[in-house]
């Protein structure tokens, strides 16, 4: 009896031995002994599993951190710092799949039908996240800008899964440091920095100083 | 600084690029505390040059302490030679001889499952996870297990990889602050990155740890961690928590005559028994890697740097300790020439030269061996061996490279003995453990 795991397991193998997709589900359904109609009481399509793979990886990661004594305790950037350990660590013990994966993808700027998923977690991760670190006040409430803080995470995230396909360091520790450094400076970024302070000052000028024009400032 | 080294520090930079501009940003600050010198100069002639090294020396440290890794520890070495520094660089660089700012939770948790498979949650009964002090190329963390406090020090990933490059910025920074030449920097240089690359390896740590703890085990009033290599890998060493007061709270408490002396002793034993019973020494005397127990013991906490001495520059080096030797002129000069401090081109005014001023050094260097008692709260004897460096540092006949390049660490070592038993003022019985002496060359 096929369950969703040993397809899951079946194609991975697949893919990685023969370097491509199978040509069709009837192909790769015959080779496994099974029948199509078992093939897709799980998965609509070959790009659906794979999909699937991926989300179950951001899942599985997702539950281990919450999970961990630690995370109760963490500022919103220790638990994007610690989804983004996690997941990497998790990733190497399918690295090959996710190198032929990543290396098969579709060009373009849309997201890849099989991150959708992924994607839809991560979000929903990041979002929970963030607006913890809103309510506290680690991160600082932007208008039009805090709602796109998710979306600095996804490119970030984004970033060091393709510094880690090409990551050849032992123990993969230029990823690590990748890692770090990557979303400190987001966070960094998220935080109240000078930059918001010159805005204030910015608006506070236009307000009280009794310039009508303030030179130079294309009227702020 | 205060709030500097207050908050947690939330990036390292460690790409090359980006340390790089680190040095770039302080070369730039360093040029211009030299205009707000020079323009204040001006309107009052009578200015000295304190506050200018004052300035230079906080930026310095701003940007090695935002650094960690290599660079920090350069600062720690440099702190070590007090004769070779103006007091501001001293003061500014002893700081990060205690602490720098810590790394992510996430990434110890990381680092331990890397290692280990697991979080440090679930391999110890207790894990502090914010670091209690820096280590420079790594920090510490309190741990429990078994009802045993332990101390868990990690390195930060990519450190071995960044020393090289590190010290090649270092560099024009050091050449500058000490004022030697390249080449001689050079050898030193190589000396350092071979010690710092050893320190990174966490493993070796750990071996020679427990087999310089077994060796030194039966010295009065000095005492170890134990370490566990099971719980210890590339980057994460587990060993004892050792309670103690470092130097400087120790110091605080206003100790008596008696215990000062103890902590000296045992000092003292530690240190010459390595290099003349064991030839190899722990040669980062900087007051962070000690701690003084409530029993009055010294606990060593860092076998990270050791320096192994080789029969051919020990033999000449400590023979000239002995003042047997240095009666005899003519050996004296066959011991320099084999240390390399006197070369073999050299004419002879050259020889004259540096025999005298080598054969002052060494004499110097040599005080507290010559006597059994050395009392070295001596403010004089300081005096004298500063001076004594400050004088050498300013002559052009000293700027070329002379000496074989393992006198660095173990002036360093000996110098930073010294330095702390000042420090302690504390009087030593020194014929302990004696100079192995050798009378001909």
């Amino acid at each position: 009896m096929a369950t969703t795991e040993s397809i899951k397991k079946a194609y991975i193998d697949y893919v990685l031995t023969e370097g491509t997709q199978p040509k069709s589900v009837y192909i790769f359904a015959k080779k496994h002994k099974l029948t199509e109609a078992e093939f897709y009481n799980h998965f609509g399509s070959f790009d659906a599993l794979e999909q699937s793979i991926w989300t179950d990886l951001a899942k599985t990661t997702i539950a281990e951190i919450q999970g961990q004594e630690v995370w109760s305790g963490y500022t919103a950037r220790e638990k994007g710092l610690s989804f983004f350990y996690s997941f990497f660590e998790l990733l190497k013990g399918s690295r090959s799949f996710a190198v032929y994966s990543v290396k098969h993808l579709p060009k373009g700027l849309s997201t890849p039908r099989i991150f959708q998923g992924l994607k839809a977690e991560f979000e929903a991760f990041s979002n929970s996240i963030l607006n913890d670190g809103l309510d506290t006040g680690e991160l600082s409430d932007r208008k039009f800008f805090s709602k796109r803080y998710k979306d600095a995470l996804w490119m970030q995230f984004a970033f060091v899964l393709n510094f880690w396909i090409h990551d050849d360091s032992a123990g993969f520790e230029k990823t690590d440091e990748a890692i770090e450094k990557g979303l400190n400076v987001t966070f960094d970024l998220f935080q109240r920095s000078p930059i918001d302070n010159l805005f204030e000052y910015g608006k506070f000028l236009a307000k009280n100083a009794g310039f009508k024009e303030p030179a130079g400032f294309g009227g702020l | 600084m205060s709030e500097q080294s207050a908050k947690e520090q939330n990036s390292i930079p460690t790409s090359k690029v980006q340390r790089s501009g680190k040095f770039v940003k302080t070369g730039i600050k360093v040029g211009g505390n030299y205009l707000k010198h020079y323009s204040k100069k001006l309107f009052n002639p009578e200015l000295d040059r304190s506050e200018l090294n004052e300035d230079n020396a906080t930026d310095i440290y701003q940007s090695l302490s935002e650094l960690k890794g290599s660079a920090l520890k350069v600062a720690q070495m440099l702190s070590m030679d007090k004769n070779l520094l103006p007091q501001a660089y001293v003061d500014k660089f002893s700081q990060s001889q205690y602490n720098a700012p810590p790394l992510s939770g996430p990434l110890i948790v990381q680092t331990f499952k890397k290692y280990f498979g697991k979080s440090p949650d679930k391999i110890f009964d207790k894990f502090e996870p914010r670091s209690s002090n820096a280590a420079s190329i790594g920090q510490v963390h309190r741990a429990e297990l078994n009802g045993k406090k332990l101390a868990i020090k990690i390195q930060y990933p990519g450190v071995g990889n960044s020393i090289s490059s590190d010290l090649k910025m270092v560099k024009p920074f050091a050449f500058r602050i000490m004022g030697i030449s390249g080449k001689e920097l050079d050898i030193y240089m190589n000396e350092v990155e071979e010690r710092l690359l050893e320190e990174t390896d966490y493993e070796l740590e750990v071996r020679r740890s427990i087999s310089f703890s077994e060796a030194c085990a039966d010295l009065n009033n000095v005492v170890f961690p134990k370490y566990y290599p099971e719980l210890s890998s590339k980057r994460i060493i587990t060993m004892d928590w050792l309670e103690g007061k470092h130097l400087r709270e120790f110091l605080q408490t206003d100790p008596s005559q008696e215990l000062r002396n103890q902590i000296g002793q045992a000092l003292w034993d530690f240190y010459n028994f390595q290099q003349h019973e064991l030839r190899a020494v722990h040669a980062d005397p900087h007051p962070g890697n000690f701690l003084i127990t409530a029993e009055g013991k010294l606990g060593v906490i860092d076998f990270g740097c050791v320096k192994e001495m080789p029969e051919d520059f020990y033999y000449p080096f400590f023979s000239l300790i002995s003042a047997d030797l240095l009666e005899n002129k003519e050996e004296t000069i066959k011991a320099f020439r084999q240390l390399d401090m006197i070369h073999p081109n050299d004419s002879p005014e050259q020889i004259a030269f540096y025999y005298g001023m080598y054969r002052q050094m060494i004499e110097l260097f040599a005080k507290p061996y010559i006597t059994d008692h050395f009392d070295f709260s001596e403010t004089a004897f300081f005096d004298d061996l500063y001076g004594f460096g400050e004088k050498i540092a300013k002559m052009p006949e000293f700027k070329q490279p002379r000496g074989v390049k393992h006198f660095i660490y173990i002036n360093r070592t000996n110098f930073g003995l010294y330095s702390i038993l000042h420090e302690l003022k504390a009087t030593v019985k020194t014929d302990t453990y004696k100079p192995h002496v050798v009378l001909t060359y």
